[in-house]
C-alpha cells in the first residue's frame, strides 16, 4: 500500500502509514464503480419507500392474524407489545409450517406461541447494501425497519428489486430514492 | 460486470432454479402442505401428466384454505392459482424480475414447452443481484457500524 501522502511503501492491511503516520483506512473501503452501486452504499433504508408495518399484539389469535394479513394483502404481520417494541414475526411461513394440520381448532390460538421470536430487523439509517446483506445472508423477504426498537416500516425484497431495476432502467430518471412512483 | 445489460442478456437457466416438487389435481391439501415442510420450499406445482396446471403456495394456503376454514381433505384442485405466471429458461432475467414485482410473486414455475423444469425464488434474485456488487455487500460485517475491538492476527 502506497501512502498517498509521502508515497512510503506500506504493508498491505496497515491503518496508517509507518512513515507519516497517515491514515490508510480509506484506500481499503469499497468504491461504487456505477450508479447503483453507488445508490446501495449511500442510500438509506427510510428513503426506499416500504410499507408501514402491519402490526398485532402477542395476545391476538391466529383467526386475526389470517385476516388482517387479507386485509392488508401482506405475507407477515408483525407482533409488538404495549410500547410497540417488536417481539416478533408472524408469518404465512409460521403458518404453514407450525399451525396447518396441527391443529383442528387452530382458529384461536396465541401467535405469541406460534411467531418467530426476535426477528432479524434492520435500522431506518442502515444503508440499502446492508438490507440487501441481511435478506441474502437470512434469506428473508422482509425485514422490519426499526427506530428505538419500534417498527416504523417493513422492506421487502419487492422494494429492494423495485428500486434497483428502477435504477438500472435507463440513466435518465431516478425512480424511488427519494420519490414515489 | 455491468447489471443492466446483464439483465437483458442472461437468462433464466444461467440461475439454475431449483427443482420443483409437484402433486396432482386429485391429492389432498394436507398433502401438499407436508411436500412443502418436509422441503422446506413455499411452493408445490400442480401437474397432470408432467403439465403444470396450477401452483400451490403459502399464500393459497393462507388466503383459500384457513381464511374460509376450508377442511385440508379437499383436494388441492379446489385452492390452487390456476394456470400460473410462468417464465421460459431462455427468457431474461430481467423480464423474470418484472413478472415478480407486477404480480407480486415469489416463485416463477420455469416451463420449457409446459413441462417444469424448475422455480424462479425471489431469494434467488436476491443472491443474483447481490453477487454483482461484491466488495459492497459480502464485505459488509454483521451490523452497520461494527468496529474489531482489537486488530486482528495470529
Amino acid at each position: 500500500m502506497i501512502c498517498p501522502s509521502c508515497g512510503w511503501d506500506n504493508v498491505p492491511g496497515n491503518e496508517a502509514c509507518t512513515h507519516c503516520q497517515h491514515s490508510l483506512t480509506p484506500l481499503d473501503r469499497p468504491k461504487a464503480t456505477n450508479r447503483v452501486e453507488r445508490s446501495l452504499m449511500e442510500d438509506h433504508v427510510r428513503d426506499l419507500c416500504s410499507n408501514p408495518p402491519t402490526t398485532l399484539r402477542p395476545d391476538a389469535t391466529v383467526r386475526q392474524a389470517v385476516d388482517l394479513m387479507l386485509e392488508k394483502n401482506v405475507g407477515a404481520v408483525l407482533v409488538v407489545d404495549q410500547d410497540q417494541k417488536l417481539l416478533g414475526i408472524f408469518s404465512e411461513r409460521d403458518l404453514l409450517k407450525k399451525i396447518a394440520g396441527n391443529y383442528a381448532l387452530w382458529q384461536n390460538l396465541r401467535i405469541g406461541d406460534f411467531m418467530t421470536a426476535k426477528p432479524a430487523s434492520v435500522a431506518a439509517g442502515d444503508t440499502l447494501n446492508f438490507v440487501l446483506h441481511k435478506m441474502d445472508g437470512g434469506g428473508y423477504r422482509h425485514l422490519p425497519v426499526l427506530e428505538n426498537g419500534r417498527p416504523q416500516r417493513v422492506v421487502s425484497v419487492r422494494d429492494m428489486m423495485r428500486f434497483i431495476i428502477g435504477m438500472c432502467d435507463d440513466g435518465s430518471r431516478r425512480p424511488s430514492a427519494n420519490g414515489r412512483h | 460486470m455491468d447489471l443492466a445489460r446483464n439483465l437483458k442478456i442472461e437468462s433464466v437457466s444461467r440461475l439454475n432454479p431449483t427443482p420443483a416438487w409437484h402433486v396432482a389435481p386429485h391429492q389432498s391439501i394436507a398433502e401438499a402442505v407436508a411436500l412443502m415442510r418436509d422441503k422446506k420450499v413455499g411452493c408445490v406445482l400442480v401437474c397432470i401428466d408432467r403439465r403444470v396446471v396450477g401452483i400451490f403456495t403459502e399464500r393459497d394456503l393462507t388466503r383459500r384454505v384457513l381464511a374460509p376454514n376450508k377442511p385440508l381433505t379437499a383436494p388441492v384442485a379446489e385452492c390452487m392459482t390456476p394456470d400460473p405466471v410462468c417464465v421460459h429458461p431462455k427468457d431474461s432475467i430481467g423480464s423474470a424480475i418484472l413478472k415478480m414485482i407486477e404480480g407480486g410473486y415469489r416463485h416463477l414455475p420455469v416451463v420449457n414447452d409446459g413441462k417444469p423444469q424448475g422455480i424462479l425464488s425471489v431469494k434467488r434474485i436476491v443472491h443474483y443481484l447481490v453477487e454483482h456488487f461484491p466488495a459492497t455487500i459480502h464485505n459488509l460485517p454483521p451490523s452497520p457500524m461494527f468496529l474489531q475491538p482489537k486488530r486482528e492476527g495470529a
